[in-house]
């Protein structure tokens, strides 16, 4: 990939940008297309500027917090814009209600045709009522769902004609088609919110894409399991993605002051809005979802605190100056990280031309930290 | 994030007066928690909540009824309806209808921690396969609902937001926030059926309008009443109006 002094380098910690398309109010055509041509802009500077991947969530009726319902839509998009950035589908709901099997497979295939085999595939099973309730999902059923899914899409790619018979779905012998470039299939992952769910990825040998701020601690003791797990892992397909990210957020400015008064307002912003969010477990009581999602405060009686807190700043976030931000990452990378992935703005708090300005500035003082020396020309 | 559009006023005509923020905690053995949970309407998500709060998406209702065997003030059974909703980041129940059937537990709880209680009937009837919660005010039945077909959970999986009610309080009128914790050794998960519910007469806002039943829960075990620690002003959102009580 591109680098200063036009070396040819290699990084051992990838960077990401992850897109929720979070979305002002009034929800009118214009505001929400200004997000969605805004996410492109991004996109098509994060391939210039040599981020390694981006990622589109999918989400339904989370008002404000995420507009990206349509993720293969937006990505399509970006695979015909973009030219080396890796695609990551972040991640498909992976229960029956929301996305036959079937459907999820054609359309992976079909983005990774459009993309020249730049594919990445994240398989979740959603952590809102607002989502769950809205499609009339048990929510008992769909960690049994999403298991079903990874076990068999890859089967849906690899394979010609197919029948299945299952527990969320069967099928009658078919051809699924197309297939994607990429040979078996696509690199899998599973997005972690609860902590556990990394062994999981890691017992079936899937990457684990982290969508949930865990501390320096905490992500180093599930960096350490999922490293040590999937070694003995029983892969869902011949193809194993040995991966652990983490998400975080990114403003960097030349002034340290400036970027904590801007980035700590889209941090502030995203913690509020996550905090609304409606958890299952809040809704629906469950043995299958043991933790609210993301960044939001417990609603159990351990977190009766006080109404009055703001949201509590994420350790080692990426916002400041370039050299507070090398030095967040150098810790983040000192776990054993293999990638982390930014959201770059909540509900356009943050100009787009500011957006953009911190993206370069990250890209020419902050990146070339990262560079595994070992891969460069004349090393 | 919406925030309520209510005015305050408009729920003061049933609030509880306090005379004071000094409350020691309560603890009630042998508790029986049944939780109800329901969407409403979205066209009341905000009309239903002053300013201070924001609502929940989808906008929901939770009927939480609590059997207490034993108490400072005797026996008692209580029914209140909470509007689900967000004060600054935390989720909580603001409560809107309350009804107790002993007399000496409805002024403790007006008084102590500002529950807007009501003297009615309320009857927790809870069965092998169907539990049954019936509320009357004045001979007038508020509330008739059934949770049927219960199955175990474990005793952590049931979450309870914490519960704010709205006083007449020294400072002004307060959302106060109400800690409580249930020490559970036995919960169950039912199927919550479609309510009989008179909205206005048990004391909810006029503008919710139950959709659909989502969950229910039976929970048995100690329930404690904490001391209170945080009052909120109910027209100002809770990242500036929130105040200790101990100010």
């Amino acid at each position: 990939m591109p680098a200063r002094g036009g070396l040819v380098t290699l990084r051992v910690v990838k960077f990401g940008i992850f897109f929720e398309m979070s979305t002002p109010r009034p929800f009118t055509p214009e505001v929400e297309g200004a997000v969605l041509h805004n996410a492109l802009a991004q996109a098509r500077l994060a391939d210039e500027l040599g981020f390694d991947w981006v990622w589109a969530v999918e989400h339904h009726f989370l008002e404000e917090y995420s507009h990206c319902s349509a993720p293969e839509v937006v990505l399509a998009a970006v695979a015909t814009q973009t030219e080396r950035i890796r695609i990551g589908h972040g991640a498909v709901v992976c229960v029956p209600e929301m996305n036959h099997p079937v459907r999820v497979a054609e359309r992976c295939a079909t983005l990774d045709l459009l993309s020249h085999g730049r594919l990445e595939v994240g398989t979740a099973r959603s952590s809102t009522w607002t989502e769950l309730g809205g499609f009339g999902v048990d929510p008992d059923q769909t960690k049994k769902t999403w298991d079903e899914f990874v076990h068999v899409l890859p089967k849906l790619w690899a394979d010609g004609a197919t029948s299945y018979d299952g527990h969320s779905f069967s099928m009658p012998e078919r051809n699924v088609l197309p297939k994607p470039l990429q040979k078996p299939h696509p690199p899998m992952w599973v997005t972690v919110t609860s902590p556990g769910t990394e062994l999981d990825a890691a017992d079936r040998g899937l990457g684990c894409l982290g969508v949930a701020a865990a501390g320096y601690a905490e992500q180093e003791r599930r960096t350490q399991e999922y490293f040590r797990r999937i070694e003995q892992c029983d892969p869902v397909s011949s193809v194993v993605t040995k991966e652990v990210t983490t998400l975080n957020f990114l403003y960097c400015h030349e002034d340290a002051a400036v970027a904590a008064k801007t980035g700590m307002g889209m941090v502030g912003t995203f913690g509020l809005a996550n905090s609304h969010l409606m958890w299952t477990r809040e809704a629906y009581p469950t043995r299958a979802y043991q933790s609210l999602g993301n960044l939001a405060p417990k609603t159990d009686r351990s977190a009766t605190g006080s109404p009055g807190d703001r949201f509590g700043i994420p350790e080692g976030i990426c916002v400041g100056d370039p050299d507070i931000i090398v030095a967040a990452l150098k810790r983040w990378e000192a776990l054993g990280l293999t990638g982390i992935n930014f959201l770059l703005n909540c509900v356009e708090t943050i100009p787009q031309e500011q957006v953009l300005e911190s993206m370069r500035l990250f890209a020419r003082e902050v990146m070339p930290h990262f560079r595994d020396s070992s891969n460069e020309a004349g090393a | 994030m919406l925030s309520g559009t209510a005015s305050v006023d408009e729920f003061m005509p049933d609030a509880a007066t306090m005379a004071d923020f000094a409350t020691q905690a309560c603890a009630l053995p042998g508790a029986q928690v049944l939780q109800l949970m329901f969407e409403t309407a979205v066209s009341g998500r905000q009309t239903s909540l002053p300013a201070g709060l924001h609502p929940t998406n989808p906008p929901s209702m939770v009927v939480q009824a609590w059997h207490c065997p034993e108490s400072p003030w005797g026996e008692f059974s209580l029914a209140m309806a909470r509007v689900q909703c967000r004060s600054g980041l935390r989720p909580r129940g603001f409560v809107q209808g309350c009804v107790v059937d002993n007399a000496d537990a409805a002024i403790a709880l007006g008084a102590r921690w500002g529950f807007p209680a009501r003297v009615g009937t309320v009857v927790l009837d809870v069965g092998y396969h169907d539990t049954h919660l019936v509320v009357e005010v004045e001979g007038a039945r508020v509330l008739d609902v059934r949770a049927l077909d219960p199955i175990p959970l474990g005793n952590e999986d049931v979450a309870f937001s914490t519960t704010l009610t709205l006083a007449h309080t020294p400072r002004g009128p307060r959302l106060v926030q109400v800690d409580t914790d249930l020490v559970c050794d036995r919960a169950e998960r039912l199927v919550a059926c479609t309510p009989a519910l008179d909205i206005e007469a048990f004391g909810l806002h006029r503008s919710i309008v139950v959709r659909h039943p989502v969950s229910a829960s039976l929970s048995r075990g100690t329930l404690t009443l904490q001391p209170l620690r945080y009052v909120c002003r109910p027209d100002e959102l809770a990242f500036t109006g929130t105040e200790s009580t101990s100010d």
